[in-house]
């Protein structure tokens, strides 16, 4: 055994030897240091010896970046998130207006990557009816606010519900039904969506569409542009804040081996719906903004190339990286507007990207612009060992 | 009603031979194919191109579009289902979506967003089969489709490629080791089921308007039903389920109040999360 | 006092019996061993206890508390742990997420709480790495606390799966080929260790083992299964020279201790 220098149980501070305090409050984990003496650091000396490892395998050593390069990652963020921020102030005019419409349009999608990046990222369900999430949510906001005649965010608060009880209702079928059935069942349920549920005049205007006006005091493009980016910045939280607890844990584990998580005490029926319902209520939430974003709903626009292109900007961008949805969802979103093109040329070259990243480039682009978010995250540039890559349906490790 | 189940019948053997070509891939390549429908819309266009406006022989058309997307097939199978050769499933499911998407977008971009007539072709008046006018392209569909089906009945249980195909699909080491390819036998599968996926979208397309993706937005949530309420991995069973569906649909739309939007689409769902839930392998297919 | 108490238990899968008749008990801080040749259904047997099968017929009563019909996660709660031959670990994480998913059932915060990243919040994932880090520490693994499971060597990998099963605080503890892959001198290590942390955290243990030595060593009681039935069972010199036993190993490398 060489370099490494393990804490020696025996260096911490003393706790009482009596077996009652051990089922009491004390820690077993201090007893067992105290107590057990070295056996369990020669139980891993003698392994690492049998099958020589004679080197950490871990980062856990390495010291990072200095003070300097701190500042300038951080620096580096903040000043890129200060520009989106600040960007809609110094959008004038008729071509300003444009762009705050797809600011907004560009952040909704965002909020659909992310919905979508719960559900096929996380929790390794597959969902090809996506949109009948985003199209609940949608016309519940338009609803609510064009016929109830209630306020925004009731509307807003109501879409992201129905948007939650829609994708439960998926899950409940999906603890029955995995696999290649559940996708069938995912895309009859997003069809059935569109030709039926969203045709019934009564509640979405039909073929005509729903009226979704802007809520008071956001009516402006800018202002609603605002909006977005609250409620984008918002989730993002969310999510952070999902991956890094109890739950986002949950979520994953199940995904990557459903019997181990059992056998730590996750619920997995309970944490299965919960995977569903977090996606729903980002669907619901982010299609109420789709609606009042352009004022009206259309059925028709929650068709199978939408469905697809929700699904494949997430993969394309990235499965399960979140800054990869970020990409691939404002990507997609904007790929009209940055290359002047009509957006008919959009849904062909995602359908190719698609395929591209499925057979060949698996992390999307998050994966190809790895060193540049390593360094970000306080790496280096160099690559150093192999992260793990998602697939639609798969297990995380790619070798 | 009467009507209605001769319509059902017709439009069964329809959705018998778009559901045969999605068994056939999924014995082969444990996959359910989305594309599989849009073959026929492809198949479609090039048909009504090279009629319309090349001005070809009706029938040559047909078959060279049958012969051309079948080609399609082929080409897609070396491009990107080999590739996926060992991926998950569902990869390889959300790629055949891929395909679907990326067919449709090309039809859109090539020949427009625009319905256009395929002409029918038999002209003529139809004929009255109990009671209800049949035009002589859907008796022509129908008794093409049912052809069909009867050789490849023949073809699966008789011939030797059609054994071999079934045989690799139960145990593909075992094949490989007794000399029948798995890869050939891949792209003869996947060019099969382009091929009637073609043969559906010339049928079908023809005495109406076809439009881009129309095979993949009225038949293929259809198609797959059939083939789960056949029995997924059942060659026979994909053309009983067919009929099934059929018979439901076009009931159901004589049956369901026309209050609710799509009422046929919604049963058609139905059907399909009772058979998953309840019976999983279909009517003919084995337990697994 | 019984700790599990196992009657009649008996599955079958289609025409298969994987077990029958199968009777069973753990007594309060006794370390019983489960040995059978390969396919004597005790990894089945693992399974029908911890609800991931159900059985045809029998009970599974846990200090009185039957199980039979409890899903899995709750019977963890009330104080099991188990480990797998496989490796109960979600492999493509760092071994330190797999220490925090080991301790879901005793984090401190509401599902609502998780999406907020409340203060609560905060200090309990404090609370959870800061055991995770003590516990790898003991058993000497915390240089590999970033490391991603499936990079570690298989003798490491199932080290740091005691590790987790620990974290989760159990009382009852049901490891399936503990030591498979290791050297004897690991084995023994092993075995010592085990003997410490039976002291140490008042656990009773059920063990799947092939290491002869090791039962020997270490066991206060042995089962032996054989086709989904016992064999025989009784203390681990007895066991040892069971002519059945014996015989039931012929061939296997282990069949001589």
């Amino acid at each position: 055994m060489t370099e490494r220098r393990l804490r020696r149980p025996s260096a911490r501070k003393a706790v009482s030897a009596d077996p009652e305090a051990v089922t009491g409050e004390v820690d077993p984990a201090d007893v067992v240091a105290e107590l057990a003496g070295d056996a369990a650091v020669e139980l891993s000396e003698e392994i690492e010896e049998f099958e020589g490892v004679d080197q950490v395998s871990a980062d856990a050593s390495e010291s990072g970046p200095s003070a300097g390069g701190w500042i300038a990652r951080r620096g580096l963020i903040a000043i890129m998130v200060l520009g989106v921020i600040a960007a809609p102030l110094f959008y004038r005019g008729d071509a300003g207006q444009t762009k705050l419409t797809w600011m907004a349009i560009g952040l909704i999608y965002i909020i659909f990557g992310l919905s979508i990046n719960v559900l096929v990222g996380y929790a390794g369900q597959i969902s090809l009816g996506h949109q009948a999430f985003v199209g609940v949510g949608a016309f519940t906001s338009a609803y609510i606010v064009s016929v109830s005649h209630a306020s925004f965010w009731v509307a807003f608060v109501l879409a992201g519900v129905s948007g939650a009880i829609s994708a439960a209702l998926l899950g409940f079928i999906a603890l029955r039904l995995k696999g290649l059935f559940l996708a069938l069942i995912t895309l009859a349920y997003g069809t059935v969506a569109q030709f039926t549920l969203f045709n019934v005049s009564s509640l979405t205007g039909g073929g005509a569409g729903a009226r979704a006006p802007r809520p008071a005091g956001f009516t402006s493009n800018m202002q609603f542009a605002y909006l977005c980016m609250a409620v984008t910045a918002a989730l993002l939280y969310i999510d952070w804040r999902m991956v890094r607890s109890k739950v986002g844990r949950a979520i994953f584990a199940i995904r990557e081996n459903e019997l181990s998580a059992a056998s730590f005490g996750i619920n997995i029926t309970a944490y299965k719906l919960l995977a569903f319902t977090v996606s729903g209520v980002f669907a619901g939430l982010g299609g109420s903004l789709f609606a009042h974003q352009q004022q009206l709903v259309q059925a028709s626009s929650f068709d199978f190339t939408f469905a697809l292109t929700l699904v494949l900007m997430v993969v394309v961008g990235g499965l399960g990286s979140r800054v990869g949805v970020l990409i691939g969802s404002t990507f997609f979103a904007l790929f009209p507007l940055i290359f002047n093109a009509i957006s008919l040329y959009t849904a062909l070259i995602g359908a190719v990207a698609l395929l591209l990243t499925l057979t060949r480039f698996q992390g999307g682009i998050a994966q190809q612009i790895a060193p540049i978010l390593r360094w970000f995250g306080g790496g280096s540039l160099r690559k150093q060992r192999r992260s793990h890559v998602m697939q639609p349906g798969g297990e995380g490790v790619r070798p | 009603m009467k009507a209605f189940i001769v319509l059902g019948l017709i439009d069964g053997v329809v959705y018998g031979l778009l559901a045969t070509g999605l068994v056939l891939v999924y014995k082969g390549a444990r996959v359910f194919n989305f594309a599989q429908a849009e073959f026929g819309t492809v198949a479609a266009f090039l048909a009504y191109w090279m009629f319309e406006k090349q001005h070809m022989p009706y029938w040559l058309s047909d078959v060279l579009a049958v012969l051309l997307v079948g080609l399609l097939g082929f080409i897609l199978e070396r491009l990107i289902v080999r590739k996926l050769f060992n991926a998950p499933r569902v990869t390889m499911l959300v790629a055949t979506a891929g395909i679907a998407l990326a067919l449709i977008q090309l039809e859109i971009i090539i020949g427009g967003a625009n319905a256009v007539p395929l002409p029918p072709a038999i002209q003529g008046i139809g004929v009255s089969i109990l009671g209800v006018i049949v035009t002589p392209q859907q008796i022509l569909t129908f008794v093409a489709l049912v052809g069909l089906g009867l050789a490849m009945g023949y073809f699966f249980s008789r011939t030797d490629l059609g054994l071999a195909v079934l045989a690799t699909s139960q145990e593909p080491v075992a094949t490989e080791l007794v000399g029948i390819g798995t890869r050939k036998m891949s792209s003869f599968i996947w060019t099969m089921a382009a091929v009637l996926g073609g043969i559906g979208g010339v049928l079908i397309g023809a005495g109406g308007a076809i439009f881009p993706s129309f095979m993949t937005t009225s038949y293929l949530l259809g198609a797959f039903t059939a083939a789960v309420v056949g029995g997924i991995d059942s060659l026979p069973g994909a053309f009983v389920g067919g009929v099934v569906i059929g018979l439901t649909r076009d009931l159901g739309g004589y049956f369901l109040p026309k209050t609710i939007p799509g009422g046929p689409n919604l049963l058609v769902f139905a059907v399909l999360v009772l058979i998953l839930l309840v019976r999983p392998q279909g009517l003919l297919g084995a337990k697994a | 006092m019984s700790v599990l108490d196992v009657t009649n238990l008996g599955i079958r899968f289609g025409g298969l019996e994987a077990l029958a008749e199968v009777n069973l008990s753990v007594r309060e801080w006794e370390i019983v061993g489960l040995i059978g040749p390969n396919g004597a259904g005790k990894t089945t047997f693992f399974n029908c206890v911890m609800g991931v099968y159900k059985p045809s017929t029998g009970s599974v009563s846990y200090r009185g508390t039957e199980l039979i019909g409890l899903p899995t996660h709750h019977r963890v709660t009330m104080g099991i742990g188990r480990t797998f031959q496989n490796i109960g670990l979600v492999k493509v994480l760092p071994v330190i997420e797999n220490m925090l998913i080991a301790q879901h059932a005793k984090t401190n915060y509401g599902v609502l709480s998780s999406f907020f990243g409340t203060p609560s919040v905060l200090e309990e994932e404090r609370t959870l790495r800061r055991n995770a880090l003590e516990i790898l520490d003991f058993m000497g693994l915390a240089p590999y606390r970033n490391a991603v499971v499936a990079s570690l060597p298989y003798g490491l990998q199932k080290l740091t799966e005691i590790a987790a099963v620990l974290a989760s605080d159990p009382e009852f503890l049901m490891l399936d080929e503990p030591t498979s892959g290791m050297s004897p001198e690991e084995a023994h290590a092993f075995g010592e260790l085990l003997v410490r942390l039976r002291k140490e955290l008042n656990l009773t243990v059920l063990m799947i083992e092939h290491h002869v030595p090791l039962v020997v060593a270490v066991c206060d009681y042995v089962y032996c299964l054989n086709f989904g039935r016992l064999l025989a069972e009784g203390k681990p010199d007895e066991i040892r020279r069971h002519p059945e036993v014996v015989a039931a190993y012929l061939g296997e490398e282990h069949a001589t201790a």
